[in-house]
């Protein structure tokens, strides 16, 4: 009889953490690596794509930020990109809970001007944003935003299954067969199945 | 820097009048990646991702026409408005 306990495979895991696919890749599956890549990077970058920058933001969208970090670092990096060049300080309204100054994108009709006394850029009101320095970028709304962002946190949720993938290996038989197209690889693997079967009775 | 120019992966797309035929590359994409790693044997890959994405946009379609249903029909005739 034969045991079923999967190992873990820690370096596909961490492999699989810091790029979607790698992991796969590691361990011999090319082919089911770059697939499983195209996919959570199709819907990362699509997320982008279709609401802007603006879907992949930790501070004022973080519930969503939770889902769209498991595709990794390159979550974090465009996180980064986001705060650190597309936003600026402005104060934060009484009415909101919690006054004090923060980081948030800019209205159309606002421009970032420097404030001496905080050392911070922050928002103004502007009577002509085009000319100066005017928001780098549209902030989304309505449908775009709620499709954009709901595109990368999927991004995030399926990488999260392509990362348990890597790390355990496989019950299906999967490895068996690895990325063998040919007729004579799965019958090998088909040979190796069933012989390990006769073997567990 | 001025707004006016749309960039790409920086602006959101103006497809507020089209925003449903979206959720085919959704699907699409979630069957790429999914099936990246359930499908037992690759040369079948293809035509499982076409099957699923197909599964998905279609029982999507299915709980639109079912929510439609319930809402246009069913709860105005389980409970009418007054004046109806």
């Amino acid at each position: 009889m034969t045991t079923d306990r999967a190992t873990l495979d820690i370096p596909a895991a961490v492999l699989a953490l810091l790029f979607p696919g790698a992991g796969q890749m590691f361990r011999g599956n090319l082919y089911r690596g770059v697939m499983a890549s195209m996919g959570v990077l199709g819907l990362f970058l699509g997320g982008l794509l279709i609401g802007g920058i603006d879907v992949v933001d930790s501070k004022e969208d973080r519930i969503w930020f939770y889902g769209e970090a498991l595709v990794g670092p390159l979550a974090f990096g465009v996180d980064a990109l986001h705060q650190n060049r597309f936003k600026a300080w402005a104060q934060v309204p009484a009415v909101t809970g919690r006054p004090g100054w923060d980081t948030r994108s800019g209205y159309p009709n606002e421009t970032r001007t420097w404030n001496d006394e905080r050392a911070r850029y922050e928002w103004v009101a502007a009577a002509n944003p085009a000319a100066t320095d005017a928001p780098p970028n549209k902030k989304s709304i309505a449908k775009m935003n709620e499709l954009g962002t709901l595109f990368a946190t999927i991004a995030g949720m399926l990488n999260f299954i392509i990362i348990l993938d890597a790390l355990l290996p496989s019950k299906r038989g999967r490895d068996l067969t690895k990325d063998v197209s040919t007729t004579a690889g799965i019958a090998a693997a088909t040979v190796a199945a069933t012989a390990a079967a006769e073997l567990s009775v | 820097m001025s707004t006016l120019a749309y960039t790409p992966f920086i602006d959101p797309i103006a497809a507020h009048e089209y925003w449903f035929a979206l959720l085919i590359p959704l699907a699409f994409f979630i069957a790429v990646g999914y099936k990246a790693v359930r499908t037992v044997d690759m040369r079948t890959y293809w035509r499982q991702v076409l099957t699923f994405t197909i599964q998905i946009v279609g029982g999507i379609i299915l709980l639109g026409i079912g929510a439609y249903v319930l809402i246009a029909f069913a709860i105005p005739s389980l409970a009418p408005m007054p004046g109806s």
